[in-house]
């Protein structure tokens, strides 16, 4: 299909402009079913269009982005971010230079059994309104739920002054439940997701059903549980929020801006820097990841990038701009939320590789401690310090599982509490993620259960 | 055509494909940006975007759609799509009706300023340098990772068909940095600074650079203290997020009418210390979330919250209003046009109390304060546990040394009674709320000993 505004990128691009040009198009649709309490609460359907141009000139970047498509506003835009490029230059210290690049000219498409784009929306419609139902009847205690349903389909187009052209079709379908339980003045929420970068045979692969199910069942178990205890613990991370562990603790300190400004992991390429177990990868090619692209927003073709092999430190996510300034070659990691940013360096797929205990195994040598389960948001720290929040902890004494407490946050220094994960299990799940840094993203993040010793924020 | 017409053309064509009530709400545009990342100016950005969101209900069935171009054939094609997903959606036997049209409050004073409307890309460049100067200027030992200023002008729109038509600008201009200090092979934890204001002459970048400079700095060489539970000063930041986060989902209509909130059926009750008085103000003047009219064009006031400690009143969009029978409060809320109105906050205000900051300090004998919360809270039972950042420990009225590795934990219901003092320096925070330091008891400060 031929798209006008990308003939009209084209033909700004032909104009020869100066300096260095990036043109992109982007087209998201999406669709969304939410259900809460049993009521349609919405169907949502819609599109969001533009353009966007991001020109270098004598080492300073300038960038623009429209939704109107027209001929005349692309050549503005082309014209406002050189404009910009230019009268930002003498403000800027630093020389912008770019790792070099052969052009590439390619088309990629998520691969599909079932293209939600001929999707029936009533059996879709019906679908959520079956989950909902189920949550509800899950117990009496609950409450209040609301599940939803979503279809993002990206097409995108990278136009380089460089000869590049690359057109890529990008779709993610995600889901997922929260649920509210109340008991005699007690009340207590849970939250589950599914989803990948797949058509809609992601309801079969991993129904939302189990999940709506498995947050009925949390929120109503935790409903008259007490907080977890604060203190220095020794934990299972359950395989559904290892991943949080790769992305916060590690995954951040591994972007080369932040390497840049000093994180943990400057300087220790070579280095131990978790235990031997460990092996950890930023991955854009892992098939139905949610942040798998075949290229970047610079164009790059994405690769399996290794961030630590069996605890050395081996390498870190490049922009094409941070690779010239590491001397190494870019990673693919440079990508851009929508047409109205600029790419940065982003995760794509951040996972710790699997290892072979099983989950009682990794019980076995704990005499007190806790499982830990069902993620919440995270944040990381330059210095290492990083937290994620938990929802569920499953008290383990003497290497038995024992009663079910609220979660809380827990935190550690991403080298300390690396250093101190002594078994892997085998357990390996990937799972979609959201992550926030100047603009948001979406991420795949996974693992495999594991064990290691990190400070709670619980009660007294 | 105006964004008034566009709304108005969106209203007639769904009537004309049989909706039985429509709305449509347009939101434009404009924002001038700076980014800084690796402790330089990265790029610059101007970005213009709109779009129109359109909500039909037929037979108490409801659809909704959405598109980021304005035209005439974009906006029928959009009407077209939302009717067509109505009829397949379910009917809401709790629909009662679209907002009716009523008499709008003149628009509140300072919430558009022509200087940040028309902010030059070089005059932007030059508050962010004044930001970045500042914050190098305070001590050697201070770098910036990181951060963003932007310059936004906001045009909305909404009409729907029982005549309701209202249109507005506003604008915005906010920044944040992040700063670090090196010291001796020691790297301080990430201090942040954020700062927004509707007025241009009433933002200092240089405020924003030196603040942040001055957290980073009293970040260094961080002890850690045994494990206690007592008293803890949370800045502005802090306390909105693990008070008044779930304050506001608590008086949430929404959540209230689906049993998630703790505080249904206690209007009237105490529910916080007898210092704390709190209110919902949609009308503030230079506030940033004011504006005569909400985001379905009914209109904003002013709702009391919390007065001397009791529990007086929820906040309402049209849904939930309805549900009730009573007026809405005027808190229908967008984070864009591509979604359905929920019930939010306007400017979410807690009244200041008498003492500075440094008067809170000299009252604790031993606490700690904590200036960035980095953790998670959760609205519903009000549970929060995170990491103190930029924390330092507090003995016999005096800071005695930054802290590191720390959590705090807690309950935010319980922490609400258990409010000792309330400071006078309010700040606009990233939630809308505008909130001073306050002296909380009986919080756990825990750290590996």
């Amino acid at each position: 299909m031929k798209i006008l505004a990308v003939e009209f990128l084209r033909e700004s691009l032909k104009k020869r402009p100066e300096g260095y040009v990036e043109l992109r198009y982007h087209k998201r649709q999406t669709f969304s079913v939410s259900v809460k309490d049993g009521k349609i609460d919405v169907l949502n359907s819609g599109a969001i269009e533009g353009a966007c141009a991001r020109v270098l000139i004598d080492g300073s970047w300038g960038f623009a982005s429209s939704t109107v498509l027209e001929k005349e506003k692309i050549d503005k835009m082309l014209k406002d971010a050189t404009s910009l490029a230019k009268s930002s230059k003498p403000k800027k210290k630093r020389v912008v230079k770019l790792a070099s690049l052969k052009p590439y000219v390619d088309r990629y498409e998520t691969p599909m059994k079932k293209d939600p784009v001929k999707a029936d929306k009533e059996e879709l419609v019906s679908l959520v309104i079956d989950v909902d139902n189920a949550v509800r009847d899950f117990s009496k205690t609950i409450v209040s739920d609301t599940v939803t349903f979503n279809i993002v389909n990206d097409n995108l187009a990278f136009l380089s002054s460089e000869g590049s052209e690359i057109h890529q079709r990008i779709v993610r379908c995600f889901g997922s439940v929260t649920v509210v339980a109340r008991e005699k003045g007690n009340i207590a929420s849970a939250y589950e997701s599914i989803g990948e970068q797949s058509g809609l045979e992601v309801l079969e692969k991993t129904p939302l059903m189990n999940a709506g199910l498995t947050a009925a069942e949390r929120a109503s178990k935790l409903v008259s549980a007490k907080v977890a205890p604060a203190g220095y613990h020794q934990v299972i991370l359950e395989n559904r929020i290892a991943g949080l562990l790769a992305h916060e603790a590690v995954g951040h300190c591994a972007e080369a801006d932040l390497v840049f400004g000093g994180s943990f992991l400057a300087n220790k390429i070579g280095e131990k820097v978790a235990s031997e177990k460990v092996t950890l990868v930023d991955d854009g090619v892992l098939p139905n990841g949610f942040g798998t692209m075949k290229y970047d927003d610079e164009g790059v073709p994405t690769q399996k990038t290794i961030i630590i092999e069996k605890g050395i430190s081996k390498g870190f996510l490049h922009s094409r701009e941070t690779a010239q300034h590491f001397g190494v070659s870019p990673t693919g990691n440079a990508r851009a939320w929508t047409f109205e940013y600029d790419p940065i360096i982003r995760m794509r797929n951040t996972y710790i590789e699997t290892g072979d205990y099983t989950l009682d195994e990794l019980a076995e040598d704990i005499k007190e401690g806790f499982f830990l389960k069902g993620g919440l948001s995270g944040q990381a720290d330059f210095n290492g310090e990083f937290m994620f929040g938990t929802q569920e902890a499953i008290r383990i004494r003497n290497g038995k599982f024992a009663e079910s407490l609220r979660g809380v946050t827990i935190s550690g220094n991403a080298f300390e509490v690396l250093k101190n994960v002594d078994a892997v299990g085998k357990d390996f799940v990937m799972r979609t993620g959201l992550c926030g840094k100047e603009q948001v993203n979406y991420v795949g993040i996974g693992g495999p259960s594991l064990r290691t010793k990190v400070l709670m924020g619980g009660a007294k | 055509m105006s964004l008034l017409d566009f709304t108005e053309l969106a209203v007639k064509t769904c009537q004309k494909l049989g909706a039985d009530e429509s709305e449509a709400f347009i939101q434009n545009q404009q924002i001038m940006e700076v980014v800084l990342e690796r402790a330089e100016i990265q790029n610059e950005r101007f970005k213009t975007q709109s779009g129109v969101g359109i909500r039909v209900i037929k037979d108490k069935k409801l659809g909704f759609a959405f598109a980021s171009k304005l035209s005439k054939e974009s906006i029928e094609e959009t009407c077209r799509e939302a009717i067509s997903l109505a009829k397949v959606s379910v009917p809401n036997p709790e629909w009662v009706s679209l907002p009716l049209k009523e008499r709008l409050p003149r628009t509140p004073e300072g919430i558009f300023d022509p200087e940040i409307a028309n902010i030059s890309g070089d005059k932007m460049l030059n508050l962010v340098i004044n930001a970045y100067d500042a914050a190098k200027g305070y001590d050697k030992r201070v770098d910036i990772d990181d951060g963003k200023f932007s310059a936004i002008l906001n045009e909305i729109a909404v009409a729907n068909s029982h005549g309701v038509e209202a249109q507005e600008k506003t604008t915005r201009i906010e920044g944040y940095l992040v700063c670090i200090a090196k010291e001796h092979g020691e790297t301080s934890s990430m201090a942040y600074e954020y700062d927004v204001s509707t007025m241009l002459k009433e933002f200092s970048p240089e405020k924003i650079g030196r603040s942040a400079a001055e957290k980073a700095l009293s970040s260094l060489h961080p002890k850690t203290v045994e494990s206690f539970t007592g008293k803890v000063i949370l800045d502005s930041d802090p306390i909105s997020f693990i008070l008044f986060y779930p304050v506001i989902s608590s008086v949430n209509a929404d959540n209230v009418q689906r049993g998630r909130s703790l505080w249904a059926g206690k209007i009237g009750e105490k529910v916080a210390a007898s210092k704390l008085t709190v209110f919902d103000d949609g009308l503030m003047p230079k506030g940033v979330g004011s504006l005569n009219f909400d985001f379905e064009g009914v209109p904003r006031q002013k709702t009391p919250i919390i007065t001397r400690g009791k529990l007086e009143g929820f906040i309402h969009n049209s849904f939930t209003a309805n549900k009730e029978g009573r007026k809405s409060t005027g808190n229908a809320y967008r984070e864009s046009y591509n979604v359905l109105p929920t019930v939010a906050a306007s400017n979410f205000v807690i009244k200041a109390g008498k003492k500075r900051l440094d008067e809170l300090i000299a009252e604790v004998d031993k606490g700690i304060i904590v200036r960035r919360f980095s953790g998670n809270v959760r609205p519903e039972s009000g549970e929060f546990s995170g990491i103190a950042k930029q924390a330092s420990y507090i003995e016999n009225g005096q800071i005695k040394h930054a802290l590191g590795e720390t959590m705090i934990s807690g309950n935010a219901f319980q922490a609400l009674k258990d409010i000792i003092d309330i400071g006078c320096e309010i700040r606009p925070t990233e939630i809308r709320a505008y909130t001073p330091p306050i002296l909380v008891d009986n919080i756990h400060i825990i750290s590996k000993q």
